[in-house]
């Protein structure tokens, strides 16, 4: 369970001051699937990344699952995502010089995974990408819907609590686009809490709740029945 | 995890060739100039260490006070020996040899030159060398045995056992081989071939303690040191030599030391060839930091590359330590790359590095040592190049990186890299590597311009057209010398010749004998000599400033003197031709006063010099050829000789020859800062050649929107070269100071310099300038040719 408490982000140069996200309360419950939206520069993704234990807040609190986490070092924030949250990214952000199995494999290898479960885990989570025909190729050699398959596929593998997404089909056309958003769904569905943000109506709903931001503030909820 | 970063490095080396190429190639060189390097310097720390007992085995020198100074003599007079042996209870052996003959020896047709000593019976008691037959020290002990090392034995029996056979000496004496050595290794200061007892050469005068020409070794007895033995010995001059040497006072140096501290200045060791080893050791960790900059240049300027996965790595679940890891792994086995294409080049160049520094260096692969020393040198390579990349590049966050794609990623990798000013860094390093490469160039141009200065320089004495044949077997028999001169200088490719007992270009011989009428009691005086034959200044062309040469029709002249302007000097002569003096002959007259001649290297001032008139007592017959004849001279040189000396094969060797061999040290330093300084500048130029490429790919668009805008060719050029420019002008002002403090201190060592002029750092500065132009100008270049519209595309 993710709770936020005012939660404020202020980026300072020595000029500026420009306030990204300011007092945010926001409770997610596990098994949720939250859309964030908001026109550009309201503060999505740097909410996002805070939840995502990426960054810190500069004020507020952070309770992520019974830990207080806003003001964790990055070092203990990496221990604590490790293997809780998995990320997928607009542009998939897949490792080019890996090839797909690879890519998925990356955050057991980081979680010490033994060999032989590694494998498991890895196919497992191409198979039910359909993705497992492509297991060799590399990132380049991939059209679009793939490689977020793909990503979608690393962010599951560890088998995470929480899945973050900014903009998941962001850089697809619809047809890829409506199966990603479907294996969302299909995760969700399966108990894993999903947080998205996104541009696009349609995709907000598939989400449960839809959180609007303007100007680093919640302005509405909307929940979906 | 660690395939994964194999795997992961293999692809990233394969993706950019390029760079990668640059990097392994620009580290291979560095490393395989640090092997050779090492290899040498390894050998050169080894000399003599190979002596059984090597620690306790020293070389002695004998200090006088001299003026003030305290002079040391590196030649000991012969009764020394017999004093220590006597005296020093804390010495358990001591040995003395000559300087080494070259004799002919024979056995039936077998005939060969070959060197060695005639040493005290003690030697092996010193030095107990290794032995294949016969017992060496009962050997030595008999004056009609020969003592010679494997090789000897092998060439003159090749049909057997050496030991019991018969060995003749120039023609003359024939010895029995009492032992066989094993051959001496080429880190031995000691080079020999044979061994004789003393007795058979000793001859009155080397029994006199005024007369310094041979070597004393000593062992000490265990549990003894230098200093309780320096102590001990410290009475045996004011006790044995005599009122006029009483001041002497013998110091040790432990033959370890020989090789490498050989120079003493006021009565203390104060360096020698060790500072070659420490320069070029410098050279060594220099040309692999130049690599090493290469790669840390490449490395951060790649960043943009790898930052997305930096990022995505970081995401899920890599901590920053498991990235440096990772990263430092990626430079080893680069690294690792590097070493294997260095061990190649080393295989490849070190036949013509063994022959221009005269070693015998090798690759042994079996040895562990050498694996040590590459496993160490990948070690040191992959840590010094990755160590920066690998904090930067872990040190990048994911959120500043992963947002977006395309021109957003790079505009946010952009904002990192100016936020950590690894650019600032990468100019440092730019900056670094070439002070260090200017620094070469200006060592080449003036080391260069001191060799030059030597070659060419007025000694004051021919040593052109001027050769010289050793005088051996007939010609050396009293008798016959002079006849054999006269015949000589017949010969009408012949100008003149004469007889000297060493080469005016190198006089070894000093004495401290020398006396005249009103000389102060308390002077201590240190003059040079040398015994010379008839015409020794009109077949060197020394300038005789008063008086005359010796003449072989004037028997007087065998107690008269020639002497040069500095011992005129010394002796406060302002007209020394007539005046009285007395050397080893006896008294005699001055007979003539010759201008100063360089009889040392130039680092040595002009000493005090007499010489005595005895064409007798000589090594060498030296004769001026007519210019443009001297392969007629040589050939009725031959023909004389062989009719002279029908038993020994004729040999020749030109005077200027002997000159340029003074100066091989420095010859290697120049050969050495030659190559390293172009390898330097290559290597830099490389890792310019990338980062230029580089920048350019960075400033497509720019370029592209200065182009739409008006810019010329020339203007971009000029945009993209003039950074690079700056850097190498700061390295130009930083280099500057440092390299004129370290060839001063060099040019120092010579008495006679050629002193640094401005202009050699003005050419270094337009030549680092000139060629760091070129190397950035191509990239510039192709940059500033690109459709505009293409490059815009791009972005």
């Amino acid at each position: 369970m993710i709770q936020t408490i005012n939660l404020q982000k202020l980026f300072s140069t020595e000029e500026v001051e420009t306030t990204a996200l300011n007092g945010i309360n926001m409770d997610v419950k596990d098994g949720e699937f939250v859309a964030i939206m908001g026109p550009s520069g309201c503060g999505k993704s740097t909410l996002l990344n805070i939840l995502g234990l990426l960054d810190n807040p500069s004020e507020g609190e952070y309770n992520f699952y019974g830990t207080e986490v806003a003001k964790m070092t990055e070092r203990q924030r990496a221990q604590l995502r490790k293997g809780s949250i998995g990320f997928v990214f607009q542009s998939f952000n897949l490792i080019d010089e890996l090839t797909v199995y690879e890519n998925v494999e990356l955050p057991l290898l980081y979680l010490k995974t033994p060999p032989d479960e590694r494998k498991k885990r890895v196919e497992e989570a191409l198979e039910r990408m359909s993705i497992m025909h492509r297991r060799n190729h590399f990132p380049q050699q991939l059209s679009g819907g793939q490689q977020q398959r793909t990503a979608i596929a690393r962010a599951v593998v560890a088998k995470p609590k929480l899945i973050l997404a900014d903009e998941p089909t962001g850089n697809l056309d619809s047809k890829n686009g409506e199966e990603v958003m479907k294996l969302l769904g299909e995760l969700n569905d399966e108990g894993t809490t999903i947080i998205m943000v996104t541009h696009s109506p349609y995709d907000a709903g598939f989400a449960h709740r839809i959180v609007n931001l303007f100007d680093g503030k919640v302005v509405t909820e909307n929940f979906h029945v | 995890m660690f395939r994964n970063y194999v795997k992961i490095a293999f692809r990233s080396l394969m993706k950019n060739k390029l760079f990668s190429s640059i990097n392994v190639f620009g580290l291979a060189l560095g490393m395989s100039c640090s092997l050779l390097i090492g290899l040498w310097v390894k050998d050169e720390l080894s000399y003599d260490r190979f002596l059984p007992d090597a620690e306790s085995i020293h070389y002695v020198r004998v200090n006088f006070p001299y003026n003030g100074e305290t002079v040391t003599n590196t030649v000991t007079p012969g009764p020394l020996q017999e004093a220590i042996a006597k005296d020093v209870p804390e010495v358990a052996a001591v040995t003395k040899i000559n300087f080494g003959n070259e004799v002919l020896m024979k056995v039936g047709e077998i005939t060969a030159k070959e060197k060695g000593h005639y040493a005290s019976a003690d030697f092996f008691g010193v030095f107990d060398l290794p032995a294949v037959y016969g017992n060496p020290k009962t050997a030595l002990a008999q004056p009609n045995q020969i003592v010679i090392t494997r090789k000897v034995a092998e060439k003159f029996f090749p049909n057997g056992l050496a030991v019991g056979k018969t060995l003749q000496l120039d023609n003359n004496k024939f010895y029995v081989v009492g032992a066989v050595l094993e051959n001496l290794p080429t880190n031995s200061s000691l080079q020999f071939d044979w061994l004789v007892n003393w007795k058979v050469y000793e001859e009155g005068w080397m029994k006199t303690w005024g007369n310094n020409s041979f070597q004393t070794f000593v062992r000490l007895k265990p549990r003894t040191t230098l200093a309780q033995t320096e102590v001990a010995m410290a009475d045996i001059y004011p006790r044995f030599a005599g009122k006029n040497f009483e001041t002497g006072r013998p110091v040790l140096q432990p033959i370890t030391d020989l090789h490498l501290h050989s120079d003493y200045k006021n009565g203390k060791s104060v360096g020698g060839r060790i500072e070659y080893v420490r320069i070029f050791s410098i050279v060594a960790l220099f040309m692999l930091l130049i690599a090493c900059i290469n790669f840390m240049n490449l490395a951060t300027a790649q960043s943009a590359m790898r930052a997305k996965e930096v990022g995505v790595r970081k995401v899920v679940g890599a901590l920053r330590s498991s990235l440096i890891g990772q990263f430092l792994s990626e430079s080893m086995i680069t690294s690792g790359l590097a070493v294997v294409l260095a061990l190649g080049l080393v295989w490849y160049v070190l036949p013509t590095f063994n022959a221009t520094f005269e070693k015998q260096l090798t690759l042994d692969l079996t040895e562990p040592t050498l694996w040590l020393a590459i496993g160490g040198l990948v070690l040191l390579t992959g840590f010094l190049s990755g160590s920066y990349p690998a904090l930067f590049l872990s040190s990048l966050q994911p959120i500043k990186i992963l947002k977006g794609s395309g021109p957003a990623l790079r505009l946010q990798t952009s904002s990192v890299r100016s936020f950590l000013s690894p650019a600032l860094f990468r100019r440092a390093l730019v900056v670094f590597q070439f002070s260090l490469s200017i620094f070469l160039i200006v060592g080449m141009l003036a080391i260069g311009r001191q060799m030059n200065y030597m070659r060419t320089k007025n000694l004051g004495l021919d040593r052109e057209n001027v050769v010289y044949i050793p005088l051996e077997g007939e010609i050396a028999q009293p008798k016959k010398v002079e006849a054999f001169r006269q015949e000589v200088m017949r010969q009408p490719a012949i100008a003149s010749a004469t007889t000297a007992m060493s080469l005016p270009v190198n006089v070894q011989s000093t004495s401290g004998d020398l006396n005249w009428p009103g000389k102060d009691p308390n002077l201590q005086t240190n003059v040079s000599c040398m015994f010379v034959g008839g015409d020794f200044t009109k077949t060197m062309n020394i300038k005789l400033v008063d008086g005359r040469d010796f003449r072989t029709d004037s028997p007087a002249d065998s107690t008269n003197y020639l002497i040069n302007e500095a011992a005129a000097k010394l002796m406060g002569m302002k007209d020394p031709v007539g005046k009285d003096v007395q050397f080893w002959p006896g008294k005699g007259k001055v007979i003539g006063l010759m201008k100063d001649f360089h009889l040392n290297s130039l680092h040595q001032t002009i000493t005090p010099l007499i010489l005595c008139f005895d064409s007798r007592n000589t090594s060498y017959l030296l004769v001026k050829t007519r210019a443009g004849q001297a392969p007629t001279a040589i050939a009725d040189l031959e023909k004389l000789a062989k009719q002279f000396n029908p038993n020994y094969p004729f040999t020749y060797h030109f005077l200027d020859e002997e000159f340029e061999s003074l100066y091989r040290s420095e010859q290697q330093v120049n050969t050495l800062v030659n190559y390293f300084g172009f390898l330097a500048i290559l290597i830099s130029c490389l890792g310019l050649f990338a980062l230029a490429a580089f920048t350019a790919e960075q400033r497509t668009k720019e370029i592209g929107v200065r182009k739409v805008l008006g810019a010329s060719v020339t203007n971009i050029v000029g945009l993209l070269s003039k950074d690079f420019l700056k850097l190498v002008m700061i390295a130009l002002i930083l280099s500057t100071p440092l390299a004129w403090w370290s060839l001063s201190k060099w040019l120092e060592t010579f008495a006679y310099r050629e002193n640094l002029s401005w202009w050699i750092f003005g050419v270094a500065g337009v030549l680092a300038v000139a060629i760091a132009f070129l190397t950035v100008s191509y990239q510039s270049i192709k940059a500033a040719m690109m459709n505009p519209v293409k490059s815009l595309r791009s972005e």
